[in-house]
């Protein structure tokens, strides 16, 4: 079923970009000569520009249904990669119309430019917003985003939608598909809004409701060892967020230093009626931070996000393979998973012994559930081989390929595994693993 | 990197065989519009004063093209005696069925209204907002030449 939803919503996605260029097949009746084809060719990537921003903001809205379907690190990835080619069709789109037009009217493109600019109703603010797209767009290309600090990054960011803003009003007032077209302009009006919308309810409004719902507060923050802290939050009625394991919120510390931005963690046990438990690691300069949090700090979790969960599951034997930092979700689904004495097993693999979190919790889950427990430290040449590899997971998970295997960890680990996975015969549709890069 | 020329090349196919399918569509046949004035359509004059007569004598002067998002509006302008004579138009909004039918409503109006009026001072032809300020503006340099 998750695996479906991925192509379904590729395949909404496309409609809609067809019923776009619709609208302009529609309305074009022929197209002749190099002005004709310059024009409508601007017009095509212009409807098509105006579209993709539309998906792009609907992918971050952070609405419940994508986020478990898709999961939030393909929507992620959705967004970045659609993001550099909606950047690319407004700027063609400009060029080709401007083009366009200076041939009709046997001008030069540069006078064609500034008559569009300074005559043409909202041009000037759909410039501006144009440019402001390129400017983000520049600014979020990795070389650059290595020199910013994220937090810089992540405000800038929020220029697009101010770009979206600025672009709106040419588009039904210029646009040729939208001047003669009401039931046109209505239907891109509707499409903006709803997107709009859903943006505000699903970012904005709802954690506002579940912060005032749960009250959520640090409670305790607990000391790993191995640069790991737990966070622990309490709260009321937390059953009602229905989380399940292997999921994630996005965590806002209302502190100084943490309050502007919603970080990701994952939960690493289940939720208690009035306590959740998030582990991470010292990494990032969110995470050093949490290691400071007061007790009786606010918190506003949106959430909760994420497809890593036992829903995937078809078979009765499952495979858990923890990398690092890794265990953090896996260790909620170790002790969650509905499985027969015997069917579960985790392969916790880390670089060195003293890496290891969670490890009492983990033997007493394994003795209580009978599942196996392999910690795997070391390095490679110690060990006479990498543990992740084909042959060693064949070696070590009798019936491998019957396993639904869930892989988290860092990403070089993650794709290996997966690929190591693959080649042992295992199918695509019983492995899951989920990422964060962008 | 292999991911980016295919989005290019994906693009520019597809943007091409939607247009190619269009190109093979005839266009409908632009039909003349004729105008009421006084002088007739469309002026033949080229315009340059007779020796020994001075205002009198008509003098024609093309406009400037004005692009409109439909395509662009050129008039040519006959004066004689500080009066408009004749307006012809060189181009207007064609490449469609619908701007066809808007122009031939519009620019008969705005050719009666601007000799009427004697300038370019004229109002606009309601749901005709762009060819009417393509037609003002042409006429209007037209006229600035003449003086």
């Amino acid at each position: 079923m998750s695996r479906a939803t991925p192509r379904l919503i590729l395949a909404i996605i496309w409609l809609g970009a067809a019923a776009a260029v619709g609208l302009w097949w529609l309305d074009t009746a022929s197209v002749q000569g190099l002005a004709d084809w310059l024009t409508n060719a601007g017009r095509i990537t212009g409807m098509l520009a105006g579209y993709a921003v539309v998906v792009l903001v609907a992918l971050m809205a952070r609405i419940p249904m994508l986020e478990r379907g898709v999961g939030s690190d393909r929507l992620a990835r959705w967004h970045a990669m659609g993001g550099r080619y909606a950047v690319s069709l407004v700027v063609a789109h400009a060029l080709l119309i401007t083009w366009g037009y200076a041939v009709a009217a046997h001008t030069s493109v540069a006078s064609q430019a500034s008559t569009l600019f300074w005559s043409y109703p909202n041009m000037m603010a759909a410039t501006v917003g144009m440019l402001l797209l390129v400017a983000v767009g520049a600014v979020s290309a990795r070389a650059a985003r290595r020199r910013l600090r994220y937090e810089t990054w992540y405000y800038l960011h929020f220029v697009t939608y101010l770009a979206v803003a600025l672009a709106f009003s040419h588009q039904l007032s210029t646009g040729a598909q939208f001047m003669t077209h009401p039931m046109a302009r209505i239907a891109w009006g509707t499409m903006y809004a709803g997107v709009g919308g859903l943006l505000v309810w699903h970012r904005i409004v709802t954690p506002i409701r579940q912060a005032a719902r749960h009250k959520l507060r640090v409670f305790e923050v607990i000391d790993e060892g191995a640069d790991t802290i737990s966070v622990i939050i309490g709260g009321r009625h937390l059953n009602e967020l229905r989380a399940e394991p292997g999921q994630f919120f996005r965590w806002r510390f209302l502190t100084s230093g943490l309050w502007w931005t919603a970080n990701p963690y994952s939960l690493s046990a289940p939720v208690r009626h009035d306590r959740m438990r998030i582990t991470t690691k010292g990494l990032g300069d969110h995470s050093r931070k949490l290691r400071f949090l007061q007790p009786g700090t606010r918190v506003v979790a949106e959430g909760p996000y994420g497809a890593f969960t036992g829903r995937r599951r078809r078979q009765p034997k499952v495979l858990l393979i923890a990398g690092g930092v890794g265990i953090t979700p896996l260790r909620a689904l170790f002790g969650s998973l509905p499985a027969e004495h015997g069917d579960l097993t985790l392969l916790y693999r880390v670089s060195h012994p003293a890496d290891v979190i969670f490890g009492e919790e983990l033997q007493a889950i394994a003795e209580a559930r009978g599942a196996r427990l392999h910690i795997v430290s070391g390095r490679r040449t110690d060990l006479g081989g990498d543990p992740l590899s084909e042959a060693s997971l064949e070696a070590n998970v009798p019936d491998l390929r019957s396993h639904d295997v869930y892989v988290c960890g860092p990403e070089g680990m993650t794709t290996s595994t997966v690929a190591a996975l693959r080649r042992a015969g295992v199918p695509s549709r019983q492995i899951h693993h989920e990422s964060f890069t962008l | 990197m292999r991911r980016v020329i295919l989005a290019f090349a994906g693009t520019v196919t597809a943007l091409v065989m939607l247009l190619g399918l269009k190109a093979n569509v005839a266009t409908p046949v632009t039909s003349p519009i004729t105008v009421v004035a006084t002088g007739s359509w469309p002026s033949a004059d080229t315009g340059t004063p007779s020796s020994g007569s001075r205002n009198t004598s008509p003098v024609t002067v093309t406009g400037d093209s004005v692009s409109t998002p439909y395509g662009p509006v050129q008039v040519k302008v006959t004066v004689a005696a500080s009066k408009i004579k004749s307006v012809s138009t060189l181009s207007y909004p064609s490449s469609d069925s619908q701007s066809q039918q808007i122009s031939e409503y519009a620019v008969p109006r705005l050719t009666q209204e601007a000799i009427a009026a004697g300038g370019a001072n004229i109002d606009m032809v309601s749901g005709a907002t762009y060819t009417s300020n393509g037609y003002i503006q042409s006429l209007q340099s037209a006229l600035d030449q003449v003086g």
